[in-house]
């Protein structure tokens, strides 16, 4: 055997030995799931055909959003564990449309931690076929969370700061809106009466249906809302807070270590979310670790830890973390406790290419 | 291949104000077959082939490099392809043809003014009214962009081939992007451009493809024509 078909085998059985169901899910999927789980950002890398009555499929973009669809529909609860390799579909900017990914899908596993570990693991165990001890980039959505929750802030800005969690541009304008200084004082507020009667009058003119879509006590709300934000402002402190917590990047340790002292400052109670990070470093053994604050997937069902596993050109060979929110995202009632990852297996294969 | 191919609107004003323009430069458009007729030609320069094609095909074909150059919308340039601004030059605006490619949402919509405002409705529609907020528009590429670019991501398109305006009152969507050049028509169907609601300003160019195979010989052909027109191919 070749050393190409060798590494290939090796992963094969890897992904076998992890006493988990092997997952084959179709080729051909319905693209909607696809859209309502991630939007239309991801939905413009799927490649897309439809039938003659229109309905639109994709081919497989990912195996994580089947094998979860299954595993609903199969009635939910029983601890599971899947593990996949296969070829998904996207497009890219450079490569192929078609390439291989491995992966595995831990759910409702009773004890979290243990189920990081093992997906850790097998990232690392995938890249060290390969040669590569890759960097390890370690982001804390529950971190960020257990911080927002704590902040001292108007509730209604804590949604509103959560949702941009991740993108780096978009949060960092919120908090340049927030620190402007605050606006002149307000005229008196129309009653929510008057506005509500306003607002259906205009919809109605404009032909608009008061039920299907945003209603009339809706949007009086959020103008109230909105006028009651700009004047309720974040204290200065907390947005002092929420800049130095983003900047914080670098090694792990030093790294949880300054995470620490802020929340000392700040008198955060953010000990269970950093022992949880802590938890799975001795794990992760010569690799080199960093955290980073402001790191996130742009998708609300993560939660927990994530992580990125890159090689010595920078590409990112593995991803994944904890997703509880993702199973009642698609459908389950109650949040079940899910985590994964999947490495690319073209791009680990070019690090070794000649 | 010998020679170089000019693509020009095939009907309308903009084909209209196109062949003023060249002429206006010195350079007539000639149309033997009349309208028609989907070949025509520069007088006194043999080697320009001129080819009428509706503008969106323009635009597809010099990203694709089949054509070596034509006027067409910048913003059809950025709606076909994510890649079609770096495959072609804008050699030249033209000054007409202008038009915004914009995010109106129903005038109703009091406390939605900026994108900032929209990125919070986006979030929480979802769990609000068990759907996506849904965006009617013809131009789901630069859509996707700039909502990226704004952070919301929560959001579905509903492709709209025409009276786009008229989505959100029948049902088809919340909010549209459109193209507009006075913003009238959308006003006149209770829809308000947001502040920060300009995501592209378009005119008609004269665009030269980066993408076509030229060789030196027909390089020089086409360097010599743009310097007519008062300008370059820009690389």
């Amino acid at each position: 055997m070749t050393g190409a078909a060798l590494r290939r085998a090796n992963l094969e059985s890897l992904v076998e030995a992890q006493g988990a169901t092997r997952a084959t899910p179709p080729l051909l999927l319905s693209a909607d799931p696809y859209f309502d789980l991630a939007g239309e950002e991801f939905g413009r890398r799927l490649l897309l055909t439809s039938d003659a009555s229109g309905r639109e499929y994709c081919l497989r973009p990912d195996f994580t959003l089947p094998i979860v669809e299954a595993y609903i529909a199969d009635g939910v609860g029983e601890p599971a564990a899947f593990s996949y390799m296969g070829p998904i579909f996207r497009q890219r900017d450079t490569g192929a449309a078609e390439f291989d990914q491995a992966g595995i899908e831990l759910l409702a596993q009773p004890d979290g931690d243990v189920a990081l570990d093992q997906v850790l693991t097998f990232a690392r165990a995938a890249c060290s076929i390969f040669g590569i001890a890759p960097d390890i980039r370690l982001g804390g959505v529950g971190l960020f969370e257990a911080l927002l929750v704590q902040a001292d802030m108007p509730d209604a800005w804590r949604p509103r700061i959560r949702n941009r969690f991740g993108h780096t541009e978009a949060l960092d304008r919120l908090l340049t809106r927030l620190e402007a200084a605050p606006d002149a004082a307000r005229q008196q507020q129309p009653s929510r009466k008057a506005l509500v009667e306003d607002v259906t009058e205009q919809m109605v003119a404009a032909g608009l249906s008061l039920s299907e879509g945003r209603t009339p006590d809706e949007i009086a709300d959020r103008y109230l809302e909105q006028q009651a934000l700009d004047a309720a402002h974040v204290p200065p402190a907390t947005l002092k807070l929420l800049r130095d917590y983003l900047a914080i990047s670098g090694p792990v340790l030093q790294a949880l270590t300054q995470v620490e002292a802020l929340a000392a400052r700040h008198k955060l109670m953010l000990g269970a979310p950093i022992r949880a990070i802590r938890r799975h470093l001795n794990g992760l053994g010569e690799c080199r670790v960093s955290f980073d604050a402001s790191f996130s997937p742009r998708l609300d069902y993560y939660t927990g830890i994530v992580f990125e596993m890159t090689g010595p050109k920078g590409e990112v060979l593995a991803s994944g973390g904890q997703y509880d929110r993702l199973l009642e995202r698609l459908g389950a009632t109650a949040p079940i406790a899910a985590s994964g990852c999947s490495v690319w297996v073209d791009r680990l294969e070019a690090e070794v290419a000649p | 291949m010998t020679g170089i191919t000019l693509a020009v609107p095939s009907k309308g004003r903009l084909e209209e104000l196109t062949r003023e323009w060249f002429a206006a430069n010195g350079l007539t458009i000639t149309r033997p077959g009349g309208a028609r007729s989907y070949l025509g030609a520069i007088e006194g320069l043999p080697e320009v082939t001129v080819r009428f094609f509706p503008a969106s095909e323009i635009a597809r074909e010099l990203i694709r490099g089949t054509i070596d150059f034509g006027v067409t919308g910048r913003d059809l340039i950025h709606e076909t392809s994510e890649s079609g601004p770096a495959s072609v030059s804008i050699a030249k605006p033209l000054g007409f043809g202008q038009a915004d490619v914009v995010v109106a949402v129903p005038d109703a919509w009091i406390d939605v003014t900026h994108m900032h405002d929209l990125a919070d409705v986006a979030s929480d529609f979802r769990s609000r009214h068990g759907r996506w907020l849904r965006i009617a528009t013809k131009y789901i590429t630069i859509t996707r962009q700039h909502f990226a670019k704004a952070g919301i991501a929560e959001y579905r398109t509903v492709e709209s081939l025409g009276a786009t305006e008229a989505a959100p009152a029948s049902g088809v969507a919340d909010i549209v992007v459109d193209i507009t050049t006075t913003g009238s028509t959308l006003a006149a169907n209770g829809l308000r451009v947001l502040e920060d609601g300009v995501m592209l300003q378009s005119e008609a160019c004269l665009i030269v493809s980066r993408t076509a195979k030229l060789s030196p010989k027909r390089r020089s052909q086409l360097d010599a024509v743009l310097a007519r027109l008062g300008t370059t191919a820009g690389f």
